[in-house]
């Protein structure tokens, strides 16, 4: 459908974006993610012919985009980040140029004009001025001009900035029909957007792309531990021995009501105040490497709230724990049955998705600091 | 054709819209009025000739059409339109001719408006027919050439205000050559010379339908039509 090989764009002295390279098949929804000044503009523009790549190819259905520019250009519907409206022009003669500009044929014009009326809730504006539509109705006009033609294509450029929660809402229900139908690319600095629409998820950074994964594996990608948050009834330390006795699990975590504090190795160290057990519990038997120690540690929270030295709460009470295994293993299974044959009642347990959030900051960010 | 149609259409519908156009015919219809009735009713002149008001109204086309085509492709880039241009599967050709032809339309309006002068003036005498036509004919071809100019000027930048000036600028170059050509001895004049607009329309006025004024006119305007193609095409590679 769309294949970008690596494609590179040099302005006049800084890089732009470089051997990008990615394709799309039919039917995806490909979510584009990057910080600002990221290179996903440019990048969409190329894909979209608006600028010719410095190096590299574009191909639409097997059309070159530099070889059979128009024809390629004419299986694309285009969303800039400015919705590309002419202030002067009524709504409907703005959609009749567009069709004009975009072969639609004449015969199909009036239904396929009448078709956008209905999916983007303009009809009543026909005549109305584009330049006293409110932002939403501009957006929706731009995503008209877009989808016009229907194209195999779609590619959208911050399609949801600057509308309101309900617009912003009708619109990914709108992107998620058409998603049925054509390709979509969108780019988004929303990222629950990008969960809530997209079957897969580019990063790109300082132009280059430098994650290419479904949204529901971002963990996998990422090379990050799966959490589990417990909830058991039964006394603490008993509790935490079991946990931590099985294989897979490389940290336990007393989490307080509301109040939560990491607890990796290094601060460890640092807070010796809040570490209250290290066992290295027979990871060794079960065949695992030593270095995983397990910590187990309460926070200082906890320690205020409690009296000292008593860490088990009465009978009847229950805690809640944070349980990271290894390898995104799946250790829920091995868990309940572990609680059970122990005797204490597991209440609740809930997986923690590694979220967009986490992996987007940490590939964007890091890699700052690396080239820094 | 249908895009260059839906082009030219649009254009059409944004001059007649747009509140710059209205207030260029204005100023020019009043500054050559006036000109008129200095030239002719104030200074009573005893030959019917359009030359005694044609001298001024060119003149002010280097004024006036710099006003005319400044928006042609300045508002697109500043409107951010022109990716929606640039996306489309329009040629770059079908683009640019179909807002010079719109161009062109306005053209014809504005020496329809001069034409106003000849009319009063056949009133108090007869006027030389074929030299009017020929005057006419010389002064769409000026116009259309004036225009490309004005085209290609408004591809350079997306302030409207930059666009009229550099237009401006080129026009009153073409304009001014003629007494540089004269200031300026030996070859450089004779160099010069062929390129004063002026002086190519002073046939046209005399009645003398000269090929290569035609088609000084006609290359002018292919060059600067083709110019703006080159100088859009090339915003790709930016």
């Amino acid at each position: 459908m769309l294949e970008v090989k690596d494609v590179s764009k040099m302005f006049d002295e800084r890089r732009g974006v470089q051997q990008i390279d990615f394709t799309m098949e039919r039917g995806e929804i490909v979510g584009f993610l990057g910080p600002n000044g990221a290179g996903k503009t440019t990048t969409m523009r190329m894909i979209t012919g608006y600028l010719n790549p410095t190096g590299g190819s574009i191909t639409i259905d097997g059309l070159s985009m530099s070889e059979h520019g128009a024809k390629a250009r004419s299986k694309i519907g285009y969303l800039p980040e400015t919705p590309p409206l002419y202030p002067e022009m009524t709504v409907m003669s703005y959609l009749r140029f567009v069709a004009d500009l975009r072969n639609v044929p004449v015969r199909e014009q009036k239904k396929r004009i009448n078709e956008m009326l209905d999916k983007l809730g303009l009809h009543g504006r026909e005549q109305q001025l584009i330049r006293s539509l409110s932002k939403g109705f501009k957006q929706r006009l731009g995503l008209a001009q877009a989808i016009i033609h229907k194209p195999d294509l779609l590619v959208l450029d911050e399609p949801t900035s600057g509308l309101d929660p309900n617009q912003i809402i009708e619109i990914r229900q709108l992107i998620r029909e058409l998603g049925e139908q054509h390709t979509v690319l969108l780019s988004t600095h929303i990222l629950p957007e990008v969960n809530m629409l997209c079957n897969r998820v580019l990063i790109i950074h300082q132009g280059q792309i430098v994650l290419d994964e479904r949204p529901d594996r971002l963990g996998t990608a990422m090379g990050q531990e799966v959490s589990l948050h417990l909830e058991v009834k039964g006394p603490t330390e008993s509790i935490i021995q079991v946990v931590s006795a099985l294989p897979l699990v490389t940290e336990v975590q007393i989490v307080g009501d509301g109040f939560q504090e990491a607890c990796r190795k290094e601060e460890v160290d640092e807070a010796p105040i809040t570490t209250m057990d290290h066992t290295d519990t027979g990871l060794e038997g079960a065949g695992q490497e030593a270095d995983l120690a397990v910590q187990v540690c309460v926070d200082n929270y906890e320690l205020s709230t409690s009296q000292p030295g008593v860490l088990s709460p009465q009978s009847g009470e229950t805690i809640k724990l944070r349980v990271v295994s290894q390898d995104h293993s799946d250790v829920r299974e091995a868990l309940f049955y572990a609680l059970a044959d122990a005797g204490y009642p597991l209440l609740e347990m809930k997986r923690e998705m590694t979220s967009l959030e986490d992996v987007f900051t940490r590939l964007t960010t890091e890699e700052d600091s690396g080239d820094a | 054709m249908r895009r260059f149609n839906a082009i030219f259409r649009k254009e059409m519908h944004a001059y007649f819209t747009s509140p710059t156009s209205y207030v260029a015919f204005a100023v020019y219809v009043l500054i050559s009025s006036i000109l008129f009735y200095m030239n002719f009713v104030m200074f009573q002149p005893s030959i019917i000739d359009f030359r005694l008001v044609s001298g001024n109204a060119t003149f002010m086309y280097v004024f006036v059409i710099p006003l005319l085509t400044m928006r042609l492709f300045s508002d697109e880039f500043r409107q951010g339109t022109d990716e929606l241009l640039l996306t489309s599967p329009a040629r770059m050709t079908e683009i640019v001719l179909g807002k010079y032809a719109a161009a062109l339309v306005l053209m014809v309006v504005l020496v329809g408006f001069t034409l106003i002068y000849p009319i009063v003036m056949s009133f108090y005498g007869t006027l030389d027919m074929k030299m009017m036509i020929t005057s006419i004919i010389g002064m769409l071809l000026l116009t259309a050439a004036m225009a490309a100019v004005g085209l290609f000027a408004s591809t350079l930048s997306q302030h409207q205000m930059v666009t009229a000036i550099a237009s401006f600028v080129m026009l009153l170059t073409f304009w001014t050559m003629l007494d540089w050509a004269a200031s300026s001895s030996g070859t450089l004049g004779e160099w010069l010379m062929p390129f004063a607009m002026n002086t190519r329309l002073d046939s046209f006025m005399k009645g003398v339908l000269n090929g290569a004024d035609v088609l000084f006119f006609i290359t002018l305007t292919a060059v600067f039509v083709v110019l703006s193609i080159q100088v859009l095409e090339r915003k790709r590679w930016r």
